[in-house]
């Protein structure tokens, strides 16, 4: 090879090498990829219990396997705690993540309070 | 309701927990913590659950139960107005390509493959692609329980240059959009989704539907099904694990979804899109949901090269299926010609055959969870067929999928062999690609 091939061909790779380290250092923008939640209301909580005796507490289970054992033994703990305390265990209709418009609507007449369980 | 409550949550599901909550509006709902798993253990593991500690607080289940219903609400508890969100902002940078690599990864944009940068000059170039406004809303979409979330034409298209999309394939991804079906769904069984595209478009975009159709052999299938993905997490939030996304295993088809355009030119059949009422000369994209797929080879009489039975080799496989979630039968080009000279001349009579021999017995039918979850309180509502399949014994058989709709037939593939797959999947709707051009 030619002394003056050589000095060509080792330019050409010391400029390509500047090239990509400054493609590799140039600051660059992007636009961001990331959509926006929707706004959402804030539900204020209901009020609480000053105490639980008497009071009547719906258990209510979302139907995932192991979700009314679990829910059961809760209630025998309520039993066994607290027994003045009126105990209901229902069923949510429909599949888990939807609401039971029938069921709330019982809840909201007859509950004082409730106890969700889930399984899995 | 109105009524104080306790929700009683497996210490495996505290972020999705929590955040749902705030999604509903109520960021500080009580919720008590188990160990989990509730699901597979006795009662009195359930017991010791109850009587031990929230893994999570470390405080006594019951006691916090208790406070849950007792303890006084807090100014926080009490609040309106709206939960604290922020618009994310336009740009990002400027920083080094690498930086923001770095960036999106670690900010879970991606499918942890890197992806091209979405810069001005990439978007404003991908939105040659359709005659859209960048502001235009394409749609909402939800991968779960929670308010969808709304995006616009230049959304979609930032989400198309991350996945190594071109202008022309924008249309399609943005028909996709439209639907607004996630390719993720937040459900503990990694669901998959596929679509299935017919029509011209499938033509003009280079998109393969011969063979190797459904591997990674083409840059149209690749890009159509990555960019489904990167959108889905990232204008609908989908599949952020731990957040809106819980399957245990996961699915490697969620990289690049099932992505099938049609082989109209071989199929002996009417295209997809027409048995759904679509023109033959419109580009339509179909979704379908479900398990995942399930290759053909190994089917029973699978063996029988010389006198095939096709037809008897799907029905075995779709034996396998959950009901609840149907079935998309893929046929290469030389099974559905030879189920038409069998006498299927249409996909239709094959569906019909396909769920009068797939039936199963009611016990059986009874055992899964799907139908414990969604067909009994259908069945309880007097719907058909569930409440009379509930009254039968457990020995009567019925069938597996409840209707002949409920199993979908797609042509694909180069004619190499005479094989299907069939997916464990049912259909959900369709889009047209043309009104996104």
């Amino acid at each position: 090879m030619k002394i003056g091939t050589a000095f060509f061909l080792t330019a050409i790779l010391l400029l390509s090498l500047a090239s990509s380290v400054s493609a590799q250092d140039a600051k660059i923008s992007v636009l961001n990829p990331k959509g926006t939640p929707p706004p959402t209301p804030l539900v204020p909580m209901a009020p609480r219990l000053d105490t639980l005796e008497g009071k009547t507490i719906y258990f209510v289970d979302i139907k995932y396997e192991g979700g009314a054992s679990l829910l059961h033994e809760i209630m025998a703990w309520f039993t066994q705690n607290i027994p003045t305390a009126k105990l209901v265990f229902v069923e949510n209709q429909g599949s888990y993540d939807q609401e039971d418009a029938k069921l709330y609507a019982e809840i909201k007449q007859k509950a004082d309070a409730v106890v969700m369980a889930v399984g899995h | 309701m109105g009524k104080p409550a306790a929700g009683v949550v497996t210490n495996r599901f505290v972020d999705i927990a929590r955040g749902n909550a705030k999604k509903k509006g109520m960021p500080n709902a009580r919720l008590v913590f188990v160990p989990h798993p509730v699901q597979g253990m006795t009662s009195a593991q359930h017991k010791a659950y109850i009587a031990g500690k929230d893994p999570v607080t470390g405080k006594q289940v019951m006691q916090e139960i208790i406070d849950a219903l007792t303890g006084p609400l807090t100014d926080d508890d009490r609040k309106t107005g709206f939960v604290d969100t922020k618009a994310p902002a336009r740009l990002i940078g400027p920083q080094t390509p690498d930086n923001l690599q770095r960036l999106f990864q670690a900010s879970g944009w991606t499918d942890y493959l890197p992806v091209i940068l979405p810069t001005e000059k990439k978007v404003s170039d991908m939105m040659k692609g359709t005659s859209r406004r960048p502001d235009e809303v394409v749609g909402k979409m939800t991968g779960g329980d929670y308010e969808p979330w709304e995006y616009t034409v230049e959304q979609v298209a930032v989400n198309a240059v991350m996945a190594g999309a071109k202008p022309e394939h924008l249309p399609l991804i943005l028909a996709i959009a439209s639907t607004g079906i996630s390719s993720f769904y937040n459900s503990p069984d990694s669901l998959v989704r596929a679509v299935v595209v017919n029509g011209p478009v499938r033509e003009e975009i280079g998109m393969n539907f011969e063979t190797g159709a459904m591997g990674p052999f083409n840059a149209a299938n690749a890009a159509i099904g990555r960019a489904w993905t990167l959108l889905s997490k990232n204008l609908g939030n989908a599949g952020i694990l731990g957040e809106t996304y819980t399957g245990s295993q996961g699915n490697s088809l969620n990289y690049d979804n099932i992505v099938i355009a049609e082989n109209e030119k071989s199929s002996p059949w009417a295209p997809l899109s027409v048995q759904k009422g679509f023109k033959a000369g419109d580009s339509v994209v179909s979704i379908f949901t479900g398990l995942g797929m399930h290759p053909g080879q190994g089917a029973k009489r699978g063996g029988e090269t010389l006198k095939p039975a096709y037809n008897a080799q799907i029905s075995s496989i779709l034996d396998t299926f959950s009901g609840f979630f149907g079935a998309l039968v893929v046929c290469d080009p030389l099974v559905a010609k030879n189920l038409k000279a069998a006498g299927f001349d249409t996909k239709e009579k094959l569906s019909e055959w396909l769920q009068s021999n797939t039936k199963l017995a009611v016990a059986d039918y009874k055992e899964s969870n799907y139908v414990a979850l969604y067909d009994a309180p259908r069945a309880k509502k007097g719907e058909q067929p569930y409440a009379a399949w509930f009254k039968l014994p457990p020995t009567a058989r019925i069938p597996r999928f409840a209707s002949p709709k409920d199993i979908e037939i797609v042509v694909v593939g180069g004619e190499t062999l005479a094989v299907f797959q069939a997916g464990n999947l049912k259909y959900m709707t369709s889009a047209v690609v043309d009104k996104w051009r």
